[in-house]
Formats: structure tokens, C-alpha cells, sequence
């Protein structure tokens, strides 16, 4: 069953636990890749929140990709970057207005959250459960944060 | 589907699909220096050559370019025998003729055991092996900024009339595909450089990082529609913004439920 990734942002301590999880579930020749979800601080007393892809339903990336290296994975719902594709232009590194598009600057490609395929590792590990996973169901398939 | 055999291996492929995808797929190492999948197949540089041969045809063989062959049921193909490597190793030694200071061709070159090129080296050669890649995705980008121009041995890519390109935004596409690094580029403090044209970066508005040129977000935001604002910052801090918003909604939530 293709799972989506939900996030709770009070439950998040800034562990920084799913950071870890992401870089290792996605490496590159053998070395871990950058992480795709940040836990940041959100100013409001002790309170952090997973910063992560939205999977928007009108998506900055997509629309600035102008050679269409970003397209829906019609199953999961995400917003999947092909790197054989991907010039490097940083147009959707500019132009998410999350900051969820990223570059890698260790191994020079351009990344973003693909919800891991359809099991987002990072809810696995998560040790509060502010990421959780949810069956990706045809009335649930849209974004929700 | 269809099934071929590649080095041995049956190999199962979409239809349609080139040959140089499916060994790509199956982590084959071919060389293919004017590929890229942004952009149709060209088959300018001839390095991905490949052996091909059915059942039905007798033991003849052909030779064809991975990157322009459709996949076909029953096809036999090798891509590192004897003759194919004798083909690549040919190919490589006129790409040393034309570009005998390139560290990426000397390197491809020495896998291949070429490390003297058996013709004439070309006086004052630059590194460009005229694969039109640079331009291709210049192309397929929407800009067409920049062209190759003139004939033969005179030929060589260049911005329309050899001026700065008006239509070049200073994306750099051209520089990150070119498989032998040849386009120059600068950035230095606002300003980016780039075949004699020069550029402002915009800077974040929060830290001051930059990551595109004004003119490509110009560009971006008329031709694609995307609200001119979500250049003002960059990722970091749009990511900072986004978790400063998450925690009033997430404090308003809980007054409201008190
Ligand atoms: S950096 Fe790559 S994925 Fe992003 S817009 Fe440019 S070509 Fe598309
Ligand atoms: S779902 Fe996967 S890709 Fe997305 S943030 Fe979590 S671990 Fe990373
Ligand atoms: S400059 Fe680079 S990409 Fe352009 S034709 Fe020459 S080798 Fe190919
Ligand atoms: S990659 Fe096939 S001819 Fe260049």
C-alpha cells in the first residue's frame, strides 16, 4: 500500500532524526545523499516543525522545469525530480517559495522529497510521530501538511 | 514489452525505448558523450556504438549508435566485444586529434588504451567536440541564445554574430551539459558572466544568497507564471519562513480550542 507523509509540527522536538533517515535512504555513489526534510524552529517557545515538499497541487518546480524534469508519480502523489533529465538550471531551487527544491552541493544534483517512493522513510524513525504515514486513498491523494 | 539479450543477459524493455536507456538501466557503462535526456537523441558523437545481431540473420552483425536504436524483440546485442572497442578506440583517437588538451577526452581516451592520437592535431584546438549539446538544450530551454556557426573545420558555437547573446538568460545549462566543460562562466560578487554577457544574481532579501540571474526569473515568471515574489528568497530562508508560519498557525489553533 503507497503511503503519504503527514506531519504534525507541535510533536517535533528538532531531533533531526528524519534528516538522517532521508540522507540515508537516498544515496549517491555510496555516500548519503543530502536530506530532503529539515526540522527547523519555529519561533513560537520551545516549538520546531519538520520543514518538507508540500507535493503542492500547483507546483513553483514543475512549472519552472523548463525541460519537464519534474512530473507527478500519478501513485504516490509526489513530485519526482529526474536526474538524467535535470539540466541544473536551479530555476525550481528559485522559484519554491518552500525552499524544498535543493541543491545538493556535495554531489552536484538538484533533490526533493519523492515521499521515498510511496514509504517515506523518515516517518519510520520519527521518534514523537510528527511524521506519520497515511494510505494514499483517491479522495486523500492532495496535499496536506 | 520486449526482450533482447544485452552482453548475455535477457533484458526485459519497453518498446520504443533506445537501446542506450536499457543499458543505462542495467548499469552498463557505454560512453556517450552527446546524449543527454533533456533533449532528443542526436548521435553526433559516435562513441556508444554497440553490436547488434538476431537469431535470424545468419551471423551477420551490425554496428548502430545506443542512443538512436529503438529497442526490438529478440535483438542480440554486445556492447564491449573486440570490434566494438576497436570502433570506439577509432573514434576516440580523432577526438584526440580535435581535442588533445581535454581531460575528459585523455581520460575516456586511456580507458580505452589511447593515449596518442595516430593523426594530426589540430593547431590551437580548443576543448569542444562540436556535439551541439550546448545548444540543443539552449534549444529545447526556449532561449536559443546560442548556435553553431560557420563550417567544417570553422566550425564552432557561438552566440549569434559572436556578440553577447540577447537571448541568453545566464542559466548556465549550457555549461552544466557540456560533457567536456568548455563554456567558461564567472560569477563574482551580484554580477554572473557568461559568453560575454553579464548578469545580476539576484541576492536573498533575507541572507543575501543567490542562486539565479534576474533575467531567468524574469523569464520564468512571464513565460511559466510564476509570481515574481518567490524569487525575493531563497531556499533557506523560504524554509525558515515556512516554519515560522507553521508555528503561529499551529499556537492560533490551540487559542482557539482553549
Ligand atoms: S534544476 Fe533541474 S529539475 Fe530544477 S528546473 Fe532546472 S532542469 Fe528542472
Ligand atoms: S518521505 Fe522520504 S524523501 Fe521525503 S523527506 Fe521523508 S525520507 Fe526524505
Ligand atoms: S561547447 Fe561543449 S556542449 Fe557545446 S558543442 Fe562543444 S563540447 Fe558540445
Ligand atoms: S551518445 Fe550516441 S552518438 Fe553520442
Amino acid at each position: 500500500m503507497k503511503q503519504r507523509l503527514i506531519v504534525t509540527p507541535d510533536l517535533c522536538t528538532g531531533c533531526r532524526t528524519c534528516e538522517l533517515a532521508c540522507a540515508f535512504a537516498h544515496p549517491i555513489k555510496g555516500k548519503p545523499g543530502r536530506s530532503r526534510i529539515y526540522p527547523l524552529p519555529t519561533g513560537k517557545s520551545e516549538m520546531w516543525t519538520p520543514v518538507v515538499c508540500l507535493q503542492c497541487d500547483d507546483p513553483a518546480c514543475a512549472k519552472s522545469c523548463l525541460v519537464d524534469a519534474i512530473t507527478r508519480n500519478e501513485e504516490t502523489g509526489a513530485m519526482e525530480l529526474d536526474n538524467d533529465k535535470c539540466v541544473k538550471c536551479m530555476a525550481c531551487v528559485a522559484a519554491c517559495p518552500f525552499g524544498c527544491s535543493l541543491h545538493d552541493t556535495l554531489h552536484d544534483l538538484v533533490v526533493k522529497c519523492d515521499l521515498c517512493g510511496g514509504d517515506p522513510v523518515c516517518a519510520h524513525f520519527c521518534p514523537t510521530k510528527a511524521l506519520t504515514c497515511r494510505p494514499v486513498t483517491p479522495t486523500r491523494r492532495k496535499a496536506v501538511v | 514489452m520486449v526482450s533482447l539479450t544485452i552482453n548475455g543477459r535477457v533484458v526485459q524493455a519497453n518498446k520504443g525505448e533506445m537501446l542506450l536507456t536499457v543499458t543505462r538501466r542495467e548499469g552498463i557503462d557505454i560512453p556517450a558523450l552527446c546524449h543527454h535526456d533533456a533533449v532528443e537523441p542526436f548521435g553526433a558523437c559516435r562513441l556508444c556504438m554497440v553490436e547488434i545481431t538476431k537469431k535470424e540473420w545468419d551471423g551477420w552483425t551490425n554496428y548502430v549508435a545506443a542512443c538512436l536504436y529503438p529497442v526490438e524483440d529478440g535483438l542480440i546485442v554486445q556492447t564491449h566485444s573486440s570490434k566494438v572497442n576497436e570502433l570506439r578506440r577509432t573514434v576516440l583517437d580523432l577526438l584526440l586529434a580535435r581535442c588533445p588538451n581535454s581531460p575528459e577526452i585523455r581520460q575516456l581516451a586511456a580507458e580505452y588504451g589511447v593515449t596518442q592520437t595516430a593523426y594530426e592535431e589540430i593547431p590551437d584546438a580548443d576543448n569542444c567536440i562540436l556535439c551541439g549539446l550546448c545548444t540543443r538544450v539552449c534549444e529545447r530551454l526556449g532561449f536559443k541564445a546560442i548556435s553553431t556557426v560557420g563550417r567544417g573545420h570553422d566550425k564552432v558555437v557561438a552566440p549569434p554574430l559572436k556578440e553577447a547573446p540577447p537571448d541568453c538568460v545566464g542559466c548556465l545549462s549550457c555549461a552544466q551539459v557540456c560533457p567536456t566543460n568548455v563554456i567558461q562562466y564567472k560569477d563574482e560578487g551580484n554580477k554572473r558572466t557568461i559568453w560575454n554577457k553579464s548578469f545580476e544574481l539576484i541576492a536573498c532579501k533575507q541572507c543575501g544568497k543567490q542562486i539565479i540571474t534576474r533575467d531567468f526569473a524574469e523569464a520564468l515568471s512571464s513565460q511559466r507564471n510564476i509570481p515574481a515574489d518567490y524569487f525575493e528568497l531563497c531556499d533557506e530562508c523560504h524554509r525558515k519562513e515556512l516554519s515560522v508560519k507553521m508555528g503561529s498557525i499551529v499556537s492560533w489553533s490551540r487559542e482557539a480550542a482553549s
